[in-house]
């Protein structure tokens, strides 16, 4: 093992760009995997912390974001008479298309009733929108295109004015924003739609006594919030997995490439010396060992500076750009760490086969 | 000095593999990150290019299809017709929903039309109809084989069930496909029937469609009409204004590690020919002559990398589909322009460390024997 580790270290320049490498490539990894993870927080934000815990939608909706829905007219009544349904809150909702400053921006627009609930959870500044065209603005959306309180955004050409910022309502993809349900309906055209109702139950209530009847409704779909949120997960990560798949595979591979040239390298350049302990009755299984020993610690030491690396790299995003949410699972780590064991394994059948063709003679011919 | 570069390069062929092999995968992160979002933009804009329409018209200040809402009153229709250059007018409904085929859900834009519409159908139908009637919808080919769906078969679109009449090419993408059923149908499903979402305008011969979208635009009231490749930029431009921060994230790490690589690849070959430089200074070559072999050594390496990382990407442009994804890659002409500055400097850097160690390369080493 001490031969292992005498030829890693013999060249430490080599040895820090080796695990530089690695590291990056594991770094990839994990920040793909952890913006993927801060994705799916984003996108059931409004989910997590709207009222109630059944959501009414139109018959067929499933989702959140991603589906337009429409209920029927008078469904609220219909649903606060059922029996365990305390409140139904509605909400108009729909994805726009913001022109901000020569800058295409989707966003999430809620229109809601102040009185009833389902508007922003946490306002760092401002209050809710009480009077007509007034807008509740996420604080970093705001912040990336210089918009304050008082400032006037159009939305589907009506100008707004912003009379609060929300906190945590932001993602890289899009933003939600807040207005009147009146003003809602006046953008789309649609006077007293209601998407979808936020359905609070009674303490002790039967949830899925509750689901049933609601469904009894004709032309609506009622589910549970963490049901709804967890479809607008899959939806997402039906966009998302396949891009995503692709860049893991190529950063493992450049990380496999680059344990590969440098134990290569450095078992080419120590030819000679595993000769001579070949000729001296060394099996070939011992020198597999040293190899696979300079080939793991690379990975390895690699995989760990790479966790560190993603840790910074992750933070350093995140206050660049505060959209982004990078989050870390910590099983993402351990499997950094196996990534970087089969880096090191894949790594090694190179410079395995060259040990093991290398004639024990060669050595005293030279 | 190039040649000797050559020979540097080419004399260990594993190692020329694995340090090209590595630089190329590399330069693929960034071309096919890039190739996956030019992908989505000629997806997401398919159908617009697609409609026929010279002219889109849409609720005032909509300027977009994808993640929007647009509601025009159908009156406007009748008004469309008095606007010179306008010869035909097509009303379309759209919003984004399921297409539900059993256990499988599959978002779509739902696009209703009118009976024998001109325009703003499916463009090119592999089986079955070429225009939805009542009860019928007409979707995706792709989708409907992965969702073991066939002519005649029934779907679900919110909560309504439609008989498949007709499968189309071309019309889905990484995000979403197109299905398309009659206007009626639209019309009951969501209870309304006074409002249209967009009205797909047909100029006259030798009228331009700038034009005609302008008159349209001073003439009719409290809509935005775009003319067909304006409306497709505006799609374009959400993706890339999306897309913008996390590309530049992508590349910069591809960028790094790319770097990596190479510098290990270029000071590990210098390092192995460091008696064979000391020799060449020995005779009197001068140092700028062996940066300049080292240099040349990068240069080559990163452009060999290079033309692999492209064949590479072009190959999954190929590959990716056989494999029943929906996710489209492209190659830019400004991708390729961008990737390669970057390699130009990936071999400028990484050369830098080596000059270092020729720098301090003493010439009577080598007659030392080390």
């Amino acid at each position: 093992m001490s031969l292992a580790r005498r030829n890693l270290f013999q060249d430490k320049t080599r040895l820090a760009l080796s695990i530089g490498g690695v590291a990056l490539a594991v770094m990839l990894i994990l920040v793909l995997k952890g913006f993927l993870t801060g994705i799916n927080r984003q996108i059931t934000s409004y989910l997590d912390h709207s009222p109630g815990s059944i959501v009414l939608a139109q018959e067929d909706v499933v989702n959140l974001l991603g589906a337009t829905s429409l209920l029927p007219e008078g469904i609220i009544q219909k649903a606060e008479t059922i029996r365990g349904v305390n409140k139904a809150i509605p909400i108009l909702s729909q994805f726009v298309i913001l022109d901000l400053h020569d800058k295409k921006q989707p966003a999430y627009m809620i229109g809601y009733d102040q009185k009833q609930g389902g508007g922003p959870w946490e306002l760092s500044a401002g209050r809710e929108p009480r009077l007509k065209r007034e807008i509740v603005f996420d604080r970093v959306f705001a912040e990336r295109h210089d918009l304050k309180l008082g400032d006037q955004v159009e939305v589907m050409d009506k100008d707004f004015t912003i009379v609060g910022l929300s906190k945590g309502t932001t993602s890289w993809m899009t933003s939600y924003f807040f207005i009147r349900k009146r003003d809602a309906e006046e953008l789309l055209l649609a006077s007293d739609a209601t998407s979808f109702l936020l359905i609070t139950t009674s303490d002790g209530a039967n949830m899925d006594d509750i689901l049933r009847r609601l469904n009894n409704i004709s032309d609506v779909n009622a589910l549970t919030k963490e049901k709804m949120a967890a479809n607008d997960l899959n939806l997402f990560a039906k966009i998302f997995s396949a891009p995503l798949k692709l860049m893991v595979g190529i950063a493992f591979l450049v990380g496999t490439m680059i344990v590969g040239l440098i134990i290569y390298t450095a078992t080419v350049e120590r030819q000679r010396e595993y000769g001579v302990i070949k000729a001296i009755g060394a099996k070939n299984y011992f020198l597999y060992q040293i190899v696979l020993t300079q080939a793991l610690f690379a990975s390895l030491a690699g995989s760990a500076l790479g966790i560190l690396l993603a840790n910074g790299a992750a933070q350093w995003i995140m206050s660049a750009r505060p959209q982004f949410l990078i989050v870390f699972d910590p099983v993402d780590s351990v499997q950094a760490l196996l990534a970087g064991l089969g880096m090191a394994l894949i790594a090694s059948i190179f410079p395995t086969r060259v040990v093991a063709s290398l004639a024990p003679a060669e050595v005293f011919r030279k | 000095m190039i040649r000797l570069a050559f020979r540097n390069l080419f004399q260990n062929k594993i190692r020329l593999v694995i340090s090209v092999g590595g630089v190329a995968l590399a330069l693929l992160l960034i071309l096919s990150l890039d190739a996956v979002f030019s992908g989505v933009e000629r997806q997401i804009t398919a159908y617009i290019e697609h409609s026929g329409a010279d002219v889109w018209v849409s609720q005032a200040d909509v300027r977009n299809m994808h993640m929007a809402s647009s509601s025009l009153p159908d009156s406007i229709e009748g008004k469309m017709k008095y606007v010179p250059g306008v010869v035909s007018v097509t009303p379309i409904l759209y919003l984004t929903n399921n297409v539900v085929a059993g256990d499988e859900r599959n978002l779509a834009y739902i696009i209703g039309l009118p009976e024998n519409a001109e325009f703003g159908g499916p463009w090119n139908i592999s089986s079955g109809q070429s225009l939805p009637g009542e009860g019928g919808v007409i979707i995706n080919r792709n989708i409907a084989e992965k969702s073991g769906i066939a002519l005649g078969d029934e779907v679900k679109i919110l909560g309504k069930e439609f008989k498949v009449t007709g499968l189309s090419e071309g019309t889905a993408s990484q995000v979403n496909s197109v299905a398309f059923i009659s206007m009626k149908d639209f019309e009951k499903m969501r209870g309304s029937y006074d409002t249209i979402s967009f009205l797909l305008v047909k100029v006259g011969d030798g009228e331009s469609p700038e034009v005609v979208a302008a008159r349209i635009q001073s003439q009719v009231r409290d809509v935005t009409a775009q003319t067909r490749d304006d409306f497709a930029a505006q799609e374009r431009q959400v993706v890339k204004d999306m897309s913008t921060d996390v590309i530049t994230i992508m590349n910069m790490i591809g960028f790094l590690i790319g770097l990596a690589v190479m510098a290990l690849t270029v000071y590990t070959s210098t390092l192995s020919r460091r008696r064979a430089y000391g020799m060449l200074k020995a005779l009197g070559a001068r140092n700028t002559d062996l940066y300049l072999t080292v240099l040349a050594q990068a240069i080559l390496s990163v452009t060999l990398g290079f033309l692999f990382g492209l064949a590479l990407t072009l190959l999954l442009t190929v590959v990716v589909p056989l494999f029943g994804s929906n996710l489209a890659l492209e190659v830019s002409l400004l991708s390729l322009l961008k990737v390669g500055g970057v390699s130009l400097v990936i071999a400028a850097i990484s050369a830098m460390l080596p000059i270092r160690q020729i720098a301090g390369l003493d010439p009577a080493m080598v007659f030392r024997g080390r």
